[in-house]
């Protein structure tokens, strides 16, 4: 997102003596004045050491951020306002509409660094919504798809996908042209049986057969030919989206954590399985007929043009009218399904939400009532639909007449001229064919652009993904080594967003096999340091080190081997218990698999399932309970065998009696491994060496547990809080 | 855990504190503090925001540098049930207005005008066009508040009606626009909307 906009020139002379030749380091419009009225010509302008608020050819606010503790962006309804805190006390800079939001929220953080004399520069990685060219959405993607570089770079990515496949193509387009020769050429021979044939009325019955077997030859290879060219740019779709896929899934697995974030996952997914597929479809669909309709119209243009050209611009009269309307019929045709569309998810909405709080319904006793609504919207869904099918009906064949009304003159035209004798019977019977050919051929084309944007769009998208840099590289002296356990957390600084600290100077160090819990409130900072030493995410500064070796020397290889998690929502693949347990070591021996499991206390209850370690679960599979799949998850730690162990509220969704079996089992998990715990409920603590309690982003506290309940600080209030809990349950 | 720091242990002579905290802390929550020209004066502060003295109904006086100004019905029923709130995210109701006509013209304005900073929700007036292309619809419209383009994602509820003929309108900057009512405009008009009604 761009944060340092060009200021216009006459802005920019209005500043320049005011800003001590310091360049500008932040620059961004904003578009509300002071009542809430539409504006375009308002600017915030950032040096090192004042923020200017312009408007209108005027400087309305000038602020010396030395003299100011912070500039406030308050979110409001739909909008936000700026303000200068001086003293405690806010001062109005400006206000504006959500469109600038996010722009001015990170401005906001970068002049409240300025203040404090911290000279970071904010970066925004959030991505801008539209073309700052052509002003249209972006799909997505980091560039427009109208603009930069436009049908010639999206002409590039689909040669660079079907390079692999180059013999395929040339060959599927030889039989295209070859069918669409075959059918240009049919109509000749069928002009020479009339007219050497049937009209003189010359020819024997011998010549009927020889024409009977001639165009019985010609339809039986165009059938073979026309087979040939589905199966083909069928199976050329296929694997080219088959290939789309695969790439974009291998890539996603390697992309940073920061990329995937800065997506939802929902659209992740759609890009590996909508967009693929949008490609397979433009591949099977269109691009098996694009050549074909496009050489059959070719052929038989020439051939028209050639044989009469007068005839054939007459034939093509009402061509651009039937092509017109179809055009703003579609626009038409597409309103009024997505009016269906809509009214008949109103329809199922409105039956979900009724089914589903059917219990609310009835004990408020309101069923009358949601009857009668629901009648209304399927009264609405009918009207809408017998509206459509009638407008559909009537039109389409109006269409159809105009497109088709060329054929008309040439019958007249044609015929008189026939009987004129410019011209055989043959020929006009030819000619007419050649006309009737023309129009599926030309509706096709009508279709091509936006068949064309559709597949680059979707292109765009993909290559968006594939074209991403991967985040972290091993160096070339990348060290893999059997690890100790040894952890530093050496002043260690880090945010997700690059002006939002969620931890500040971090210092910790954590002897091998010693048990951390970590406590604070959500929010604080507790999983943010284990997705660090994770690696999931860089640190913004400082270092974590692993038996003094520091994270990015160690290879991304090494660390995975060595670390193992359990967390609070325990995911199992499709798959069986067996399969599951072994996911983090494939060729781990079954004796292995259920000693871990035992170790776990997950082997008594497997045996007891009906299909034991068979046992299929994941998403149409067994439904395990939370204590089972967390046993599960344990054994496969256990499997694992790390040396380093997170376990990330491992124990929160349980019932107490699961519980302690959970709590045995990860005692016996955690003996001698260096482990990181992090829990809500601080009874899961008591066997940790050290608590960390981290607070607004640092460590507040350190120390057993006697000693953090005898200083009666952070955790002491904690353990209070919930022990006062447990006893209003109770009660 | 050994025995000298056992919570068993520490428990009695806390316990009744905390409860009797947490029963404070409900019984604020749920009380209903009604603020009248009486019991509070709103400053303007130089920097363009209220401040706020009140006296809470045990005779606290209570100074907030800043206060923020909400509207419980914003469409409904702008004029009453106004909270006046701690301008922080997370801050608390500091109490209720019940209806703005009953204060005195001055706090009125005062508040009107925290209110209009807050509320940014134009009124379409006049619809010019509705362009869709590629799953989105640009708008082009003019408002209350001056004539404003702006996109729409197609599908979804992005336009829902918020009363008979009362329609909101998100845009993808997460801005809202009102059409208060659907018929005042004209026909051709409404069939553009059609896409989205």
């Amino acid at each position: 997102m761009n944060l340092c906009y060009t200021l216009p020139d006459e802005e920019t002379g209005l500043i320049k003596p005011l800003r001590q030749g310091k360049p500008l380091l932040y620059c961004v419009p904003y578009d509300l004045d002071d009542d809430g009225g539409l504006c375009e010509d308002g600017w915030i302008a950032v040096t090192e050491n004042a923020l200017f608020v312009l408007k209108n050819g005027t400087i309305k606010h000038r602020v010396d951020l030395r003299e100011t503790e912070e500039i406030v962006c308050t979110s409001q309804v739909a909008g936000g306002v700026l303000a200068a805190r001086k003293e405690g006390e806010d001062a109005y800079l400006c206000r504006f509409s959500m469109r600038h939001m996010v722009r001015i929220s990170y401005v906001a953080r970068g002049a409240t660094l300025l203040c404090r004399g911290d000279d970071r520069r904010v970066e925004s990685r959030e991505r801008e919504k539209t073309c700052s060219r052509c002003g249209r959405v972006l799909p997505g993607t980091s560039v427009c798809p109208h603009c930069a570089g436009g049908r010639g770079r999206a002409f590039h990515r689909f040669w660079d996908l079907c390079s692999g496949y180059t013999l395929p193509l040339l060959t599927l387009t030889v039989i295209m042209a070859a069918m669409s020769g075959i059918s240009v050429f049919q109509q000749y021979i069928q002009r020479r049986f009339i007219d050497d044939i049937l009209v003189p009325a010359e020819g024997t019955l011998a010549d009927v057969g020889a024409f009977f077997s001639i165009t019985l030859v010609m339809v039986l290879v165009s059938l073979a030919l026309w087979i040939t060219n589905a199966l083909w740019s069928n199976s050329l779709g296929t694997r080219i989206s088959r290939d789309l896929r695969a790439r974009t899934f291998y890539k996603i697995n390697g992309l940073s954590m920061s990329f995937i974030n800065s997506r939802q996952s929902g659209e992740l997914m759609n890009r590996v399985v909508e967009d693929a597929a949008r490609v397979r479809e433009f591949m099977e669909q269109a691009f098996s007929q694009m050549f074909s309709q496009v050489f059959i119209m070719i052929g038989a243009l020439i051939a028209m043009f050639v044989m009469n050209w007068r005839l054939a611009l007459l034939g093509l009269a009402f061509a651009p009218v039937g092509l017109a309307l179809i055009r703003i019929f579609r626009q038409c045709e597409r309103r009024m399904w997505r009016k269906r569309w809509r009214t008949e998810d109103k329809v199922n909405d409105r039956l979900q939400d009724v089914i589903s709080g059917i219990r609310v319904v009835k004990s408020f006793g309101q069923e009358e009532r949601e009857s009668a609504r629901f009648r209304d919207y399927t009264n609405e869904l009918m009207k809408i639909t017998r509206r459509n099918e009638i407008f559909w009906a009537t039109l389409y064949a109006g269409v159809t007449f105009f497109l088709t009304s060329g054929t008309l003159l040439v019958i007249y035209f044609g015929g008189g001229d026939v009987l004129k004798g410019r011209m055989t019977p043959g020929e006009l019977v030819q000619f007419l064919a050649y006309t009737n050919m023309l129009y599926g051929p030309l509706q096709f084309v009508s279709r091509l652009p936006r068949m064309l944007m559709r597949l680059t769009t979707a292109l765009e998208r993909i290559y968006d993904v594939l074209d991403e840099d991967d985040q972290f590289v091993d160096p070339e002296e990348a060290i893999d080594k059997e690890l100790e356990g040894q952890v530093t957390f050496d002043d260690v600084t880090f945010g997700y967003k690059s002006y939002e600290p969620v931890l500040e100077h971090i210092h910790l160090s954590v002897k091998p096999g010693e048990m951390i819990g970590l406590v604070g409130s959500s929010g604080a900072g507790k999983s943010t340091m284990i997705n660090l030493l994770m690696r999931l995410y860089e640190v913004d500064d400082g270092e974590i080190r692993v038996d003094g070796v520091p994270l990015p020397m160690l290879s991304q290889h090494c660390l995975h081997r060595q670390i193992g998690v359990v967390l609070q929502e325990t995911f199992l693949f499709s798959g069986t218990v067996f399969d599951n347990i072994r996911f983090a070591r494939p060729d781990a021996p079954v004796r292995e698999v259920i000693q871990a499991a035992k170790m776990a206390n997950a082997h008594e209850f497997i045996t007891k399932l009906p299909d034991g370690y068979d046992t299929y679960v994941g998403e149409r599979g067994y439904t395990l309970s939370g204590g089972e799949r967390q046993r599960v998850a344990i054994a496969r730690a256990i499997l694992h065998n790390p040396r380093l162990l997170i376990l990330d509220e491992a124990t929160s969704a349980l019932d107490t009696e699961t519980e302690y079996q959970i709590q045995e089992a990860l005692g016996r998990l955690t003996h001698g491994r260096t482990t990181f715990a992090i829990a809500h409920r601080l009874s899961t603590l008591r066997e940790a060496d050290r608590i960390v309690v981290i607070d607004k982003h640092r460590i507040a506290e350190v120390g057993t547990h006697n000693e953090l309940m005898r200083k009666k600080g952070i955790y002491y209030g904690l353990v209070m809080a919930q022990l006062e809990m447990h006893k209003v349950r109770g009660a | 855990m050994t025995e000298q720091t056992n919570p068993q242990d520490i428990r009695p002579d806390t316990e009744p504190d905390i409860l009797q905290q947490e029963k404070k802390a409900v019984e604020e929550i749920i009380a209903i503090r009604t603020i009248t020209a009486e019991n509070t004066i709103f400053c303007r502060t130089e920097g363009g925001f209220v401040r706020m003295e009140y006296q809470t109904p045990n005779g606290e006086r209570k100074t907030y540098p800043r206060v923020s100004v909400h509207r419980c019905f914003p469409f409904s029923d702008p004029d009453h049930f106004i909270s006046i709130r701690e301008p922080e995210a997370d801050g608390k109701e500091i109490g209720l207005i019940e209806d703005l006509n009953a204060l005195p013209a001055d706090m009125r304005a005062m508040l009107e005008e925290q209110m209009n900073l807050r509320y940014f929700t134009p009124k379409i007036r006049k619809v010019h066009s509705i362009k869709e292309e590629y799953g989105y619809a640009y708008w082009d419209v003019t408002t209350d508040r001056g004539a404003c383009r702006f996109t729409v994602r197609m599908g979804g509820s992005n336009v829902y009606a918020i009363g008979p003929n009362r329609y909101l309108v998100n845009d993808i900057d997460g801005n809202r626009f009102e059409i208060p009512d659907l018929y005042k405009l004209s026909a051709k008009e409404i069939k553009q909307l059609d896409l989205f009604i």
